[in-house]
C-alpha cells in the first residue's frame, strides 16, 4: 500500500441540510489501494458523505480532491469515481453486456475492445457467460458482483460503495465481503464504503471511520478502533464493551477481558446470574454491587460455574474514560 | 343442497348478479347492433347498403376523416404535453413542480359542459382573449371556434390530466438509483432519457395513447358544443342518425364502425401488453 499522496482528500467537508442535520468537518485522506469504511447508525452522515465523493449532493463548504485534482463542484458525470447503490443497481431493460458496455460505448471505446473487457471482468467477477442474461434472471448477490464490474470497467479513480450487500441474506452477504476482499486486491483498486453492519466494517476494511451524528468520532485500523476506542460512543458501537463507574471516570473492558475466578483470588465480586453457550465461548451475565457485567469465558470453563454462584473476576484489560466523553 | 354442492355453486352464485347485467346491457346491445347494422329496413334481408352509405358518401366520408384528424391531432398533442409535464413532475424538486402537479389534477373535477362554456368564453372570437387585445388597441380573433381547432385545444384541456397522471406513475416507478447509476457512468440528459427513461416508460405511454384515442373518437359534447355544420364528427353524425333521422340501421352500421376504429387502438395496446418482454419477466 502505497502512502504517499492520498488518492482522495477530503478538506473541511461540510453539508448541512435545510433541518439543521448534515456532515460537518470532515477531514480525511484516503489513500490508494485501501478500503476505508464509513460506518455508523443511520443517520449518521455517512451516506452523505459517500454522495458527496460521487457527486450526487453539492457540498456546503469544503473542498475534495481525487488524484490531486479538485472535483468539488464536478458533476457525476465528470468524476473519476464509481458509485454501487444498495439495490436496484443495474438498468432492469438492458442485458448484463449492455449494462457493462453502457459506460464504455459513452466514452467511443472501440467494439472489439468492449466485448474483450466484458469478458475479462465477468471473469474476475465469476460470472462468464451471462452476458445475454437479463438483471431479474440474476440472484441478488449476481447483480451485485455485475453493478461492480459495471464501475469498475471505467476504471474509476475510487470505487463508492453504499451498503452494497445489505440488501442480501446473511450468507451471501459474507462470501461478498470475500469477493470484495479479492477483487480489491487483485486490482489495487481504492474503496469507499458505507455501512451500518460493524461486522462488515471490522473484516472489509484497512480503516474505519467512525461516524457519530454527522462528525468523525474516530479513524482507525479495526484493531486500532477496537482495542483504543477514542470514546464511549465508539467502544459502545463496535464490539460488546462493558462500562464500570469509578469517581468521574468510566472504566470500559470488553467481555473477554474478564477472567472469573472460583477461588476468590479475583479483586473484584459479584454472582453469576445467568450463563449462556456460544458455540465454542460462552456469555456469562455477572450481578456485582451496581451494575451488571458481561464475561466471553471458554466453554471448558463454564463446567465449574452455575448460576446463582458467588464469584470473583479480574479485568485483564481496561480502558478509562472521563465522563462523558 | 349438500355444503360440498353449495361450495361448488358459490362462485357462480356471487357472479350471476354481474354477468346477468353485463349480457343484458352490454353483450345483448352490441350483438342487436351489429346485427341490425346489416339488416335491411324494410324486407328485414341482409344487406351492406349502411355500411356502404357511411363508406361512399361524400359527407360521410369527410366525418369520418375528420374526426380521425382531430384525434390523432388530440392524441400526438397530449402525448407530447403530458410526457414533458410528467418528466418536470417527476424530476424537478421545486416546489412550482409540487403545485403543477396538485393542478394537474384540476381539470377532473370541472364538469364537462362547464368546462366547455368556459373556454368557449375565452377563445371565441368576442371573447376574454379577443377583449384583451382590445386593450391594447388590437383586433385579436383566433377563429378558433366551429372547426376542428376548438375541439382539438378542449380535447386536449380534458386529456392531459388524465394522460399526464398515467405518465407520472410510471415515471415514478424508476428508481432513482436507476438514473444515479446512469450519471455515474457518465451518460448526459439527454442519453439518460433515450437509454432509460424512454425504454422503461414507452408502455404506459402508449396506455395513455390508447386511452385518449378511444375516449376520443365517440367524443360528444365538445364537437356538439364547439363543431361547425360540416363536416362534423362521428359522435354528432351519429347522434343525427339516431335522434333527427331516427334510422336505427344507420346508427348501427355507424355505432359498428366507430368500434373498429376504436379497436385499432385497443389492438396497439393489447399487442404492446402480450408482448411481455425477455426483462419484464419475473424470474
Amino acid at each position: 500500500m502505497k502512502t504517499a499522496t492520498p488518492k482522495v482528500e477530503i478538506k473541511q467537508l461540510a453539508k448541512v441540510y435545510p433541518n439543521g442535520d448534515g456532515v460537518r468537518d470532515i477531514n480525511l485522506d484516503i489513500r490508494e489501494g485501501e478500503i476505508i469504511t464509513l460506518l455508523g447508525p443511520s443517520g449518521c452522515g455517512k451516506t452523505t458523505i459517500l454522495r458527496a465523493l460521487g457527486g450526487f449532493i453539492d457540498v456546503t463548504r469544503g473542498s475534495i480532491s481525487i488524484n490531486g485534482e479538485e472535483v468539488t463542484h464536478l458533476p457525476p458525470e465528470q468524476r473519476p469515481t464509481g458509485m454501487v447503490f444498495q439495490s436496484y443497481n443495474l438498468w432492469p431493460h438492458m442485458t448484463v453486456e449492455e449494462n457493462l458496455a453502457f459506460g464504455l460505448k459513452l466514452r467511443k471505446t472501440p467494439k472489439k475492445d468492449i466485448k474483450r473487457r466484458i469478458e475479462e471482468m465477468l471473469e474476475i467477477m465469476r460470472l462468464p457467460g451471462t452476458e445475454k442474461k437479463y438483471p431479474n434472471q440474476l440472484s441478488g448477490g449476481q447483480q451485485q458482483r455485475i453493478a461492480i464490474a459495471r464501475s469498475l470497467l471505467l476504471e474509476p479513480a475510487v470505487l463508492l460503495m453504499d451498503e452494497p450487500f445489505s440488501a442480501l441474506d446473511a450468507k451471501i452477504r459474507m462470501q461478498m465481503r470475500e469477493e470484495l476482499k479479492r477483487i480489491q486486491a487483485e486490482l489495487n483498486i481504492t474503496v469507499v464504503f458505507v455501512t451500518h453492519d460493524q461486522e462488515e466494517a471490522m473484516s472489509l476494511s484497512h480503516r474505519i471511520v467512525v461516524m457519530d451524528k454527522g462528525k468523525m468520532a474516530q479513524v482507525g485500523t479495526p484493531a486500532e478502533i477496537y482495542d483504543k476506542p477514542a470514546s464511549t460512543y465508539v467502544a459502545s458501537f463496535i464490539g460488546e464493551m462493558n462500562f464500570l463507574e469509578r469517581g468521574g471516570e468510566q472504566l470500559a473492558f470488553r467481555p473477554e477481558d474478564v477472567s472469573i475466578h472460583t477461588d476468590g483470588n479475583g479483586m473484584r465480586s459479584g454472582v453469576i446470574r445467568s450463563i449462556m453457550l456460544l458455540g465454542h465461548y460462552a456469555s456469562v451475565t455477572i450481578q456485582t454491587e451496581n451494575t451488571t457485567i458481561k464475561a466471553f469465558v471458554p466453554r471448558h470453563e463454564t463446567v465449574e460455574l452455575e448460576e446463582g454462584q458467588t464469584i470473583s473476576f479480574d479485568l485483564n484489560k481496561l480502558l478509562t474514560y472521563k465522563k462523558g466523553a | 343442497m349438500s355444503s360440498q354442492k353449495l361450495k361448488k355453486w358459490t362462485p357462480y352464485l356471487l357472479t350471476a348478479p354481474s354477468l346477468l347485467v353485463v349480457v343484458l346491457f352490454v353483450i345483448y346491445p352490441i350483438l342487436n347492433s351489429v346485427f341490425r347494422s346489416f339488416q335491411n329496413k324494410e324486407t328485414g334481408g341482409f344487406t351492406l347498403e349502411h355500411y356502404q352509405y357511411f363508406l361512399t358518401d361524400p359527407l360521410q366520408q369527410s366525418n369520418i376523416l375528420y374526426t380521425l384528424k382531430i384525434v390523432l391531432w388530440t392524441v400526438l398533442i397530449t402525448l407530447v404535453f403530458s410526457y414533458l409535464l410528467a418528466l418536470y413532475l417527476r424530476f424537478s424538486g421545486s416546489r412550482l413542480s409540487k403545485w403543477m402537479g396538485m393542478l394537474t389534477l384540476l381539470p377532473r373535477f370541472i364538469p364537462g359542459l362547464v368546462a366547455v362554456y368556459a373556454v368557449i368564453l375565452v377563445i371565441r372570437d368576442s371573447g376574454v382573449i379577443n377583449r384583451l387585445g382590445m386593450l391594447v388597441g388590437q383586433e385579436w380573433q383566433l377563429g378558433w371556434m366551429f372547426n376542428e381547432k376548438g375541439i382539438i385545444l378542449m380535447n386536449i384541456w380534458f386529456n392531459i390530466p388524465f394522460s399526464t397522471l398515467i405518465i407520472f406513475a410510471s415515471l415514478s416507478g424508476i428508481q432513482q438509483s436507476i438514473i444515479e447509476s446512469a450519471k455515474d457512468v457518465g451518460a448526459s440528459k439527454w442519453q439518460i432519457f433515450r437509454s432509460m427513461i424512454l425504454p422503461l416508460s414507452y408502455k404506459d405511454a402508449l396506455v395513455a395513447v390508447t386511452f385518449t384515442f378511444m375516449g376520443n373518437v365517440g367524443s360528444f359534447t365538445t364537437p356538439f358544443l364547439m363543431g361547425g355544420n360540416s363536416p362534423k364528427m362521428l359522435g354528432i353524425a351519429l347522434y343525427d342518425q339516431f335522434n333527427s333521422y331516427m334510422d336505427y340501421e344507420r346508427a348501427a352500421a355507424l355505432s359498428v364502425l366507430m368500434f373498429l376504429i376504436c379497436s385499432l387502438s385497443a389492438v396497439v395496446y393489447i399487442y404492446s401488453n402480450l408482448k411481455e418482454k425477455e426483462w419484464e419477466k419475473r424470474a
